[in-house]
């Protein structure tokens, strides 16, 4: 899965393109608000998607090695969240959608199911 | 008194002085009363809360304030059960929260009084400061810098021998601001000498883990990173509050979290169980009342016996 069809799926917005936006294949996602959980996460390269706005969130996931983060809820990012993810080269985007809805339909991309 | 010479101090304490703000050092949360309340009554506020006076208010507004003189008197006196209004000192100096604390030490210096009552812009009592709220709140600052610096002294550290690297980060309780640039630092490392992502993400994440639990559990304690050619080392050691119970704390899902931790997405009682699961070793010390130390090593180039 591409990161536009992340963007398609979750209905969302992009604030940071990562430098493998484009190239970028997202194959694991991880949706979990306790980064505690996601630490103990072992894929490569996974897409988090949280409703936690907070620096942490992408500290965590630069921390696994995860390719970019979806922020749910239609929550708004802190601005050091968006400053830390461009600064761990993470893409970032918001989606309106809640957290069930927005890995629903991630996990029906990932199935290859439109 | 304070101590401070505003015409022959370093500079960069008087920086300070005009940098930091009343508000940064009082003590909010003050006990008041109303106007009616007997001197008896604020006699025995005094007394339970430590204090030396106490602001008189009227509707959240200052009015007056009463301090331990005022009871003095009133008990040689023999008034001490009437109200606050009639004795209360109502010619105030006051400091509004916004200024600098160069104000408030010209102030002390100025009047000879014990405290000053702290006002907002809506003139409402915000808190109340003291000589010793000044020269406490100036040396919080002052370790605070402090520190910083011995953070950037860190950073540009001198090498080790060749191909070693030695790093040492001191981490504060509950400085979530900070939480987790030791271990950016030490996947920096790391990926600058080419390590392995999977082993980069082990080593990042057992640093990671034992960061936070020193923001979130310890009274602030030190990560030190050891990286070579064979292995990442890293430890944490703190100075308290030590584990009481070791078995527990290795236990998944056990957690002294608080709400507050849990809600910026720690404290799911993994920390531990989870650095231990990545490190090839691990090692826990702890002592309650003296602090805890743990050690976890990343094989960075696998022997017989490691984790896949």
């Amino acid at each position: 899965m591409t990161f536009d069809q992340v963007l398609e799926a979750v209905s969302g917005e992009p604030v940071h393109r990562s430098s493998r936006w484009t190239t970028q294949s997202v194959k694991h996602v991880v949706t979990c608000d306790l980064m505690s959980d996601v630490l103990v996460s072992d894929h490569d390269e996974i897409l988090l998607v949280t409703s936690l706005p907070s620096d942490q969130v992408a500290r965590t996931a630069d921390m696994v090695g995860a390719c970019g983060v979806v922020l749910v809820n239609g929550k708004a990012p802190q601005p050091s969240l968006v400053e830390l993810c461009t600064r761990f080269d993470l893409a970032l985007v918001l989606s309106p959608l809640g957290s069930f809805e927005a890995s629903w339909r991630l996990g029906e991309r990932l199935r290859g199911r439109p | 008194m304070i101590p401070i010479d505003p015409n022959a101090s370093p500079s960069a304490l008087l920086e300070l002085i005009y940098r930091l703000k009343v508000k940064d050092i009082m003590t909010g949360q003050v006990k008041s009363v109303e106007k009616d309340t007997s001197l008896r009554e604020i006699q025995r506020i005094m007394r339970e809360n430590k204090v030396s006076g106490v602001p008189i208010v009227e509707d959240s507004r200052l009015v007056g304030m009463i301090s331990v003189d005022d009871i003095i008197r009133a008990l040689d006196q023999g008034y001490i059960d009437s109200p606050a209004a009639v004795h209360m000192s109502r010619k105030l100096v006051v400091l509004e929260d916004d200024m600098p604390v160069s104000f408030a030490i010209s102030s002390f210096e100025k009047y000879q009084y014990g405290r000053f009552p702290v006002i907002n812009r809506a003139r409402e009592l915000v808190g109340i400061v003291t000589s010793r709220d000044v020269t406490s709140g100036l040396l919080m600052e002052m370790n605070r810098s402090l520190e910083e610096m011995e953070r950037v002294l860190n950073l540009q550290a001198a090498p080790g021998p060749i191909g070693q690297v030695k790093r040492v980060f001191l981490v504060q309780q509950f400085d979530y601001e900070n939480a987790g640039r030791a271990s950016t630092e030490l996947k920096k490392i790391l990926q600058d000498r080419g390590v392995d992502r999977t082993l980069q993400r082990k080593a990042a994440v057992a640093s990671y883990e034992l960061e936070m639990n020193l923001v979130n559990h310890s009274l602030g304690g030190r990560l030190i990173f050891h990286v070579d050619d064979e292995q990442a080392t890293i430890e944490a050691v703190d100075q308290g509050p030590g584990i009481p119970d070791l078995a527990k704390a290795m236990t998944e899902g056990f957690s002294t979290a608080n709400d507050w931790i849990r809600s910026l997405g720690f404290g799911a009682g993994m920390g531990l169980p989870n650095t231990k699961r990545v490190a090839d070793e691990f090692d826990l010390q702890s002592a309650v009342g003296k602090g805890t130390h743990v050690k976890a090593v990343i094989h960075l180039k696998p022997r017989p016996g490691d984790k896949p």
